[in-house]
């Protein structure tokens, strides 16, 4: 073939398409921050805000007049907030797994995508840390889940609830990932320091990156403390949901009480996330541009990835139902039929076909090379890995020990209102993350140019 | 007797919220919560300055603080059950059952315990209305009395309608009052008449009396539709009776054999061994043929009852069950017969033949003065139907110059209500003594405030031989008057109603006893006590009048097909039974009654159609959808609820719903946009189906025939607190080889008989990981229920509620299963090939001792205590609702929005001693803590132990029928202990390791060989 | 960076900490947590004085609170109580011999004393300068202003701790000391559990006593 051909190297694709200098990177990742942002961007922005805005008013008025304002009842305690706190704790997975331990198995194409799976990431976990805190019946008094002197007599949290232990576990999960995500980004803050035009803006990155001056010995700084919070991350990924299982895990209620939830929910947690992620940078590859960055192989690479978690998650499926039947327990087998076949099997029938048939679709090269399909079916394991959370925790509740206290459940506008406002939080924040952050770890992409190229011929 | 002063003015922790106190010290941490700056701010905050104000003169009797009890008599029906009156700071605060009372013997009803609400109902008539217009007593005396002389010269009448119960201070102040005005009559009139008992008694024994049963005594009850349990004469003295006779223990294992025949599943029928499923029509030929075989078999009867040669009613069903009933028969007159004196047949039709039958059958087993006492009749039931009509007839006429209605409300619940109030008009002058301006009222020519029974002086004479006294509680709130008072004023004679009663009891009751020689320690010790015990009015003797069976109507006598009559035939029957709550509809305005579940259905604020299974699937019609009921007389639409073990033919509807003025509960329960009033603006609760009963040869008959029934295809929300009634999971989604869940584990009374352990569910060995997680050195309080004992009559749920501040949530916070009653009574159905058998059993917190719910509680606001109790710390409670989920028996109750308890008048009724709960807290069964604590610091105060029984919690006191116990599980001698090592005893859900304080005794059914439950 | 920028950095952020530490402390030390009264000792209105009634005159507390011993309320005393005495002293001493002295001197009947305070309970008790029920005034009870002041959810019974031998001062301080009565004690949950463990591992003057710890000993 022609001249460029010989240049790349046989054994690997470049990571970044359309060969580019340095240069051009920084400028094609810096386009966002520095030009008007789109009429795109403002009418998603909008659409956001109105979200948000939809959701802030419901909460206002669960506030004041109480959380009889939502569906729940004496047998179903929780619903839609709590469904929506572990859906968002979910998704939040994805960014600490990309960035931790695929840094730590040194997986390069991590690098167009780790920078958004991160911001996503915080964006994820502060909708989740809403929900705990609303759901009270007396929201004004959240702070008495915290450990503080009193005076009391003192009068301590109860340290055996799997709620104080969400709070730490969100707390720590929430502190490193931010730290990680800002070690990361100070590198480019420095680059838009220096291309910065305004003063203010010059100051606002100047101060922020810490007077970087790309010296050796800053790098080599840099690389340490990012290697060593890595480390610090990676435990995280497991501990967070692992204890957001607990919730359920450590009840007496059949159907919450099982010992498989702990792997099965980290699993489901990285589906979902990387499923979030998947849809976040289809979108934004499309809106900025960035198709040489976030290349058909990165699709890919994220695609097997929810392949494999999705059979995990589809094993933990089969594995808990046939526990159920196999225990002879009557009332574990009952919950489980129930939700098969019972008055809300329409919530188990759409988790079982998103999260377990639709991944599979993914196995085939022609679909995962086309972006359109891939972010459908990004969307649908959100809504699938959705409807997982509200089938084990509001189904289960419904049909428990005494017949005589089942109930059903429907949810309120409120609830409804809240959940997109939750939605709208998470856009609204990553919107403006794309709009005034690098979207794309600058200085770690140009450190992988040179991937899949031939030395001779790589070289610039 | 002292007078309590009105309510005093303590602010010492006055129960009552006041939240537009704009900033007092809670509203502002709920604020200080949110924000550091607000917390740093709180520090120099001071709060509002409360006032503390103490009496002026402190009444002896009264210590702010501490609670004061009176004796007096319930009159939430004419039962007049021995109640002890409980005062906080002068006000009642909760009516509870007088242990010594000789009849009612402790319990109290759900009705009676909710008496104590309605004193505090803002909307009682407090001044006398005439004409509409606001009036004096003197101006009203004026009017009264010119009209009397005038009713006296024109040679008209004056009519006294009252309701039955009327005690002896009445019926002298009548008879003075009619030796003044010489046309003057007294009429009777009672909505839920037995008044053909009475006749029936005339005509068989030559003396009107109401027998006195006794259900204690009886091996064999056969009872025709007389809900005795739950509505008919005096349920709370029968359900302790019929417990009484009902214990699977002891070397006789004296547990009768409760056979129940209706139409309807009835409180009673729940509890029945047997039911007989039959049309109400088809009852006087049943009656018939058993007194035919009884005769055969005892020989004594009269040889005239006919042979019944069954040819059943055509029924819309087509099923011909009075056949079936008719083929067991032999067997129910073979088993009376063996009984003999210790059989028992009541019967609740209200009908001239039914009762002579019934008659004859208790004279054929010879139970006169054992199960039937015929010699201490029931002398507060004087209800008389036939005088009610004749009443209309003068009235219609015009010969009625006066016309006096007392505590009746006839224009809405007697069937020609309508022709009543027209009739009103007539009369030269109608007063109407009523606690509201009601149906009645408002045609009234003058209204007079009725005082509440807390309110007044009055006395009664539930049985013969049994006086007991009613005495004020507090000052009235309004400016009433008693009936007595009034009559005497009228015949120009001044005096109080406590003189009234004092002249009445030195004449008529002093003189019946002989233990104490003088008035004045006879009077105290009576008030003290509430009730004296005298010899009955001797009624002379009573023998069977046989002759009078031949001359019972020709029909009637004659089998089943006769029997049926001409009501019957084609299409449904339509039957109005009063309900446990509301009864006639008197207790309408009691928002507690309104919320109380119907001890069988569950359904609450409302009434509807009960539809059995069959005709439910025949019709296409599902709980909830409205079908139109058409009599040719009337048309009317009602929801229907499925019922079990109802007729197939028969349509029931609970009376006592559609009172004017109900449309005040619009306001009952949250407000938010997607809530559903209570009742629609300007609707009542319910519909009233008095009209749609019939009078019936004179008397008022619960049933009409040829009913036509169809679907609307609308649908109205019923609100019920269960939404699933079997212990079976539904067959399709049942797993394989799924059992009953075994949380009601019954038996049979042969089989228990057989193994003490029978029916029980083996659970595996719970191992505990926590051995001695909680050692109980001082108390380990412990609660077990008799589910063989509980009839389910609810007496227990308004109990607690009235001991521990509940409010009402109105019908949309029920339906969305959101009730906030701590005891609720689970009611199960098994469906079995010849019936459907139900249990009850209350449900209340188990105090588990590895509680689920604290082990998850992240700010420890749910703990246990070292006496075994599982406590509830309201003020730590953030709401996380996690421990509701966590309960394995869903028994946590949350606080979804500040509810009202009422307005400043209703919250006067506050029990002091237990916390009003705010908006998003967790609730729940406390065991009465505040009792315990009560009971300890006592013990404490006269330095010594507690004694078993002292202390007892609301539900345990409330029970008529004993079936609950709790005390101290590391007394030895106590009760509790022996419960728990009972062969019955059990715990619900005892496999999940929960240890729970609360246990069960199995339900234990006697069930001999070759019955049935039909239907 | 050079060298002086840095020991600026070091020397202005231990100036920070400093700064910190001074406001954190002197903060800590007047912190007030809300719902504290502690020093509460509002104007009531008839300025009785406890130094005079249960301090000179040494007038046991349960003489006029005398629902402490078998109530939940120690009970204010009413009108009737106090006339009880004040029906005979109608003024101070001082003021009477004075009267008196003066009377002497002009040889006249001394006249009846009425302090100003005292006159506010004649007033409430309907009475005249005369002591005689006065038709023109209607008796009316006197608003006293609550002083110690527990939130609804916490039950708190006199009885069960004057009966257990707890002396009144135990929380209510030395109010024979007080003219005007004041909270001493801040009445937190601390306060009474630390109270309640003492007596449980100490007893109460010698005597043993079972003094709840659990949660439903004050919250129900």
């Amino acid at each position: 073939m022609g001249a460029m051909a010989e240049r790349y190297s046989i054994l690997r694709r470049p990571l970044i398409s359309g060969d580019k200098n340095f240069d051009q990177v920084t400028r094609e990742i810096c386009a966002p921050l520095e030009n008007k942002s789109s009429a795109a961007w403002w009418m998603t922005f909008a659409a956001a805000l109105a979200m948000l805005a939809a959701g802030m008013i419901a909460v206002g008025y669960q506030l004041k007049t109480g959380i009889g304002t939502w569906g729940l009842n004496n047998t179903v305690g929780w619903a839609f907030d709590i469904t929506n706190f572990v859906f968002w704790i979910g998704i939040g997975h994805a960014g600490t797994l990309i960035s931790a331990i695929l840094f730590l198995f040194n997986q390069k194409w991590r690098t167009s995508v780790n920078r958004s799976a991160e911001a996503m990431t915080l964006f994820a976990v502060m909708c989740a840390g809403l929900f705990p805190i609303i759901h009270m019946g007396r929201p004004w008094l959240a702070f008495w889940v915290i450990p503080y002197p009193n005076m009391r007599g003192p009068l301590w949290v109860n340290f055996r609830s799997p709620l104080v232990w969400d709070m730490f576990a969100i707390g720590t999960y929430f502190t490193v990932s931010l730290v990680f995500w800002y070690v990361g980004l100070i590198p480019d803050l420095a680059t838009i320091r220096d291309r910065a035009t305004s003063r203010i803006k010059r100051a606002l990155t100047g101060f922020f990156s810490f007077g970087w001056d790309g010296s050796n010995i800053t790098w080599l700084r840099y690389e340490t403390i990012y290697l060593l919070l890595a480390g610090l991350a990676t435990p995280l990924v497991v501990s967070v949901h692992t204890i957001v299982s607990w919730d359920f895990a450590t009840s007496v209620i059949p159907g919450w009480h099982t010992t498989i939830l702990p792997p099965y929910f980290v699993a489901g947690a990285v589906f979902s996330g990387f499923a979030m992620v998947l849809t976040l940078m289809l979108i934004v590859r499309k809106v900025l541009h960035f198709e040489d960055y976030i290349t058909l192989h990165h699709i890919g690479a994220m695609s097997k990835i929810i392949i494999a978690t999705g059979g995990m998650v589809a094993l933990a499926y089969a594995t808990e139902f046939f526990v159920a039947l196999y225990s002879g327990n009557d009332y574990e087998r009952f919950t489980f039929v129930n939700r098969a076949l019972g008055p809300y099997a329409w919530a188990y029938w759409i988790m079982v076909g998103c999260n377990v048939a639709v991944p599979q679709f993914l196995w085939s090269k022609k679909v995962r090379s086309n972006v359109t399909m891939v972010f459908i079916l990004s969307l649908l394991i959100n809504v699938g890995m959705w409807f997982e959370r509200f089938v084990i925790i509001t189904i289960s509740l419904t049909r428990d020990y005494l017949p005589a206290s089942w109930a059903d459940y429907s949810p309120t506008t409120i609830e409804i209102a809240t959940l997109v406002g939750s939605f709208g939080l998470f856009f609204a924040l990553f919107l403006l993350f794309a709009r005034f952050l690098p979207m794309i770890a600058i200085g770690e992409v140009k450190g992988v140019l040179g991937y899949g190229k031939q030395p001779e011929g790589g070289r610039r | 007797m002292p007078f309590p002063t009105p309510v005093p003015t303590i602010a010492a922790r006055d129960p009552a919220p006041a939240p537009q106190r704009g900033f007092d010290r809670r509203s502002f941490l709920k604020a200080a919560g949110f924000t550091f700056a607000g917390t740093v701010l709180a520090g120099c905050e001071k709060g509002a300055v409360e006032k503390a104000i103490p009496f002026l003169v402190k009444p002896e009797e009264v210590t702010p603080g501490t609670a004061t009890w009176y004796a007096s008599t319930c009159g939430g029906c004419s039962a007049g059950c021995g109640i002890l009156i409980k005062n906080r700071d002068g006000r009642p605060i909760k009516i509870e059952g007088n242990p010594a009372h000789p009849l009612s013997k402790g319990g109290l009803c759900a009705t009676g315990q909710a008496m104590v609400l309605s004193l505090y109902d803002s909307r009682r008539l407090r001044e006398p209305r005439i004409s509409g217009q606001t009036a004096a007593w003197d101006a009203v005396d004026r009017t009264i009395a010119a009209k009397l002389a005038e009713t006296r010269d024109g040679a008209k009448g004056v009519r006294i309608l009252t309701g039955s119960g009327a005690g002896a201070t009445t019926l002298a102040a009548i008879r003075s009052f009619s030796a003044a005005f010489p046309d003057t009559r007294h009429v009777v009139y009672e909505p839920l008449s037995i008044a053909a008992l009475a006749d029936a008694h005339e005509q068989c024994y030559g003396r009107r009396i109401v027998p006195h049963y006794r259900f204690d005594r009886a091996s064999v009850i056969v009872s025709f539709d007389a809900d005795f349990l739950g509505t008919w004469i005096s349920p709370v003295e029968f359900t302790s009776d019929y417990r009484a006779g009902r214990s699977p223990e002891g070397p006789s294992r004296a547990m009768s054999h409760h056979v129940q025949i209706e139409s309807r599943m009835s409180l009673t029928g729940s509890n029945a061994d047997a039911r007989i499923v039959v049309r109400p029509d088809s009852m006087v030929g049943l009656l018939g043929g058993l007194a035919y075989y009884v005769a055969k078999e005892t020989g004594a009867g009269p040889a005239v009852f006919a042979s019944p040669a069954a040819p059943s009613p055509r029924t819309a069903s087509g099923s011909p069950d009075a056949e079936d009933a008719m083929n067991l028969l032999p067997l129910l007159a073979r088993r009376l017969a063996a009984a003999g004196r210790k059989g028992l047949v009541v019967c609740g039709v209200n009908g001239i033949a039914c009762q002579a039958l019934a008659a004859s059958i208790n004279d054929m087993l010879g139970n006169a003065g054992v199960t039937v006492e015929l010699e201490r009749p029931t002398s507060s039931r004087t209800d008389n139907d036939r005088e009610t009509q004749d009443l209309l007839a003068e009235l219609d006429a015009g010969t009625i110059g006066m016309l006096v209605v007392h505590g009746v409300n006839p224009v809405y619940d007697h069937p020609r209500g309508g022709v009543f109030s027209a009739a009103m008009k007539k009369a030269g002058l109608t007063v109407v003594f009523a606690q509201h301006e009601d149906e009645t009222a408002e045609h009234a020519d003058i209204i007079l405030p009725k005082g509440h029974p807390l309110e007044e002086w009055d006395d009664a004479e539930p049985v013969a031989g049994v006086v007991s006294v009613r005495q004020p509680a507090i000052a009235p709130f309004g400016n009433s008057r008693s009936l007595a008072e009034c009559l005497l004023a009228w015949t120009g004679e001044r005096t109080g109603a406590r003189e009234a009663i004092r002249r009445a009891w030195k004449s008529a009751v002093f003189p019946r006893q002989n233990a104490e020689a003088d008035f004045e320690t006879f009077w105290n010790a009576s008030v003290h006590e509430g009730y004296a015990v005298v010899d009955p009015v001797p009624s002379g003797h009573h023998s069977f009048d046989a002759s009078v069976v031949p001359q019972l109507p020709a029909g009637d006598r004659k089998n089943p097909g006769a029997g049926a009559d001409s009501s019957s035939g084609e299409g449904f029957m339509i039957e109005m039974y009063p309900t446990v709550a509301l009864l006639d509809g008197r207790h309408a305005h009691n928002p507690w009654l309104q919320e109380l579940p119907d001890p069988v259905t569950k359904v609450v604020w409302d009434n509807y159609a009960s539809v059995s299974p069959r005709t439910g699937k025949r019709l296409a019609v599902e709980e909830g959808d409205v079908i139109r009921i058409e009599t040719g007389v009337h048309i009317l639409e009602l929801p229907a609820v499925i019922q079990p073990g109802q007729h197939d033919d028969v349509i029931s509807v609970a009376l006592g719903y559609g009172r004017k003025g109900t449309d005040r509960f619009t306001s009952v329960g949250p407000e938010w946009f997607e809530a559903v009033p209570t009742v629609e603006p300007g609707e009542t609760v319910g519909r009233n189906m008095a009209p749609m009963r019939e009078i019936r040869g004179n008397y008022v008959s619960s049933y009409r025939g040829g009913v036509s029934v169809t679907r609307t295809g609308r649908v109205r929300t019923i609100a019920s607190t269960q939404i699933h009634h079997s212990l079976h999971v539904p067959e399709h989604l049942a797993p394989k080889n799924a059992e009953r869940r075994p949380i009601v584990q019954e038996t049979s009374l042969a089989a228990y008989t057989e193994s003490p352990g029978a029916g029980r569910f083996e659970t595996h060995k719970v191992v505990s990981m926590w051995p001695d997680e909680h050692r109980f050195t001082k108390h380990r309080w412990f609660m077990s229920i008799d589910l063989t004992a509980c009839t389910g009559c609810s007496a227990c749920v308004v109990g607690c509620q009235a001991e521990n501040n509940i409010p009402v949530v109105g019908k949309d916070e029920v339906y969305r299963n959101r009730e906030l009653t701590w005891l609720r009574i689970d009611r199960y159905y098994t469906e079995e090939e010849d019936g459907v058998s139900v249990a009850h059993q209350p449900m209340l917190c188990q105090h588990c001792e590895h509680a689920p719910c604290e082990t998850v509680c992240p700010v420890l606001a749910t703990v246990h205590s070292e006496e075994g109790l599982n406590q509830q710390v309201y003020n730590r409670c953030v709401g996380t609702r996690y421990c509701s989920n966590n309960c394995p028996y869903k028994v946590r109750r949350f606080n979804w929005f500040d509810y009202s308890r009422g307005d400043d008048m209703g919250r006067l009724v506050l029990n002091p001693d237990v916390v009003v709960r705010e908006r998003g807290i967790m609730e729940k069964c406390s065991f009465c803590v505040q009792r315990i604590q009560e009971g300890k610091i006592r013990a404490k105060q006269e330095g010594r132990t507690v004694k078993d029984g002292e202390i007892s919690p609301a539900c345990e006191q409330s029970c008529p029928a004993q079936a609950i116990v709790f005390g101290d599980l590391n007394d030895p001698a106590s009760r509790i202990s022996a419960s728990r090592k009972h062969p019955r005893f059990y715990r619900v859900l005892e496999e999940i390791g929960v240890e729970p304080s609360v246990g069960y005794l199995t339900l234990v059914r006697n069930l001999p060989e070759g019955d049935g439950r039909n239907g | 960076m050079g060298l002086n920028n840095r020991i600026l950095s070091i020397f202005l952020g231990s100036g920070l900490l400093l700064c910190l530490t001074i406001f954190l402390t002197s903060y800590a030390n007047n912190v007030r947590l809300p719902g504290n009264h502690e020093g509460y000792e509002p104007v009531q209105p008839i300025s009785y004085s406890h130094r005079l009634h249960a301090g000179e005159l040494q007038i046991p507390c349960l003489h006029c609170h005398s629902d402490a011993g078998r109530s939940r309320n120690a009970g204010i005393p009413t009108v009737e109580t106090c006339m009880n005495c004040h029906r005979f002293v109608t003024a101070p001493i001082v003021d009477v011999k004075a009267e008196d002295q003066r009377a002497e001197k002009s040889g006249e009947k001394p006249r009846r004393i009425i302090s100003a305070e005292l006159k506010k309970l004649y007033d409430a008790a309907g009475m005249n300068p005369e002591l005689r029920p006065d038709p023109g005034k209607t008796p009316q009870p006197v608003a006293w202003v609550k002083v110690h002041r527990l939130p609804d959810f916490a039950y708190f019974n006199h009885g069960a701790h004057v009966s257990a031998g707890v002396e009144c001062q135990a929380c209510h301080g030395a109010i024979e000391t007080m003219e005007r009565v004041r909270q001493v004690s801040d009445l937190s949950m601390g306060w009474c559990v630390n109270c309640h463990r003492g007596s449980n591992a100490q007893g109460v003057n010698g005597r043993a006593v079972a003094a709840p710890t659990d949660c439903t000993g004050c919250h129900f």
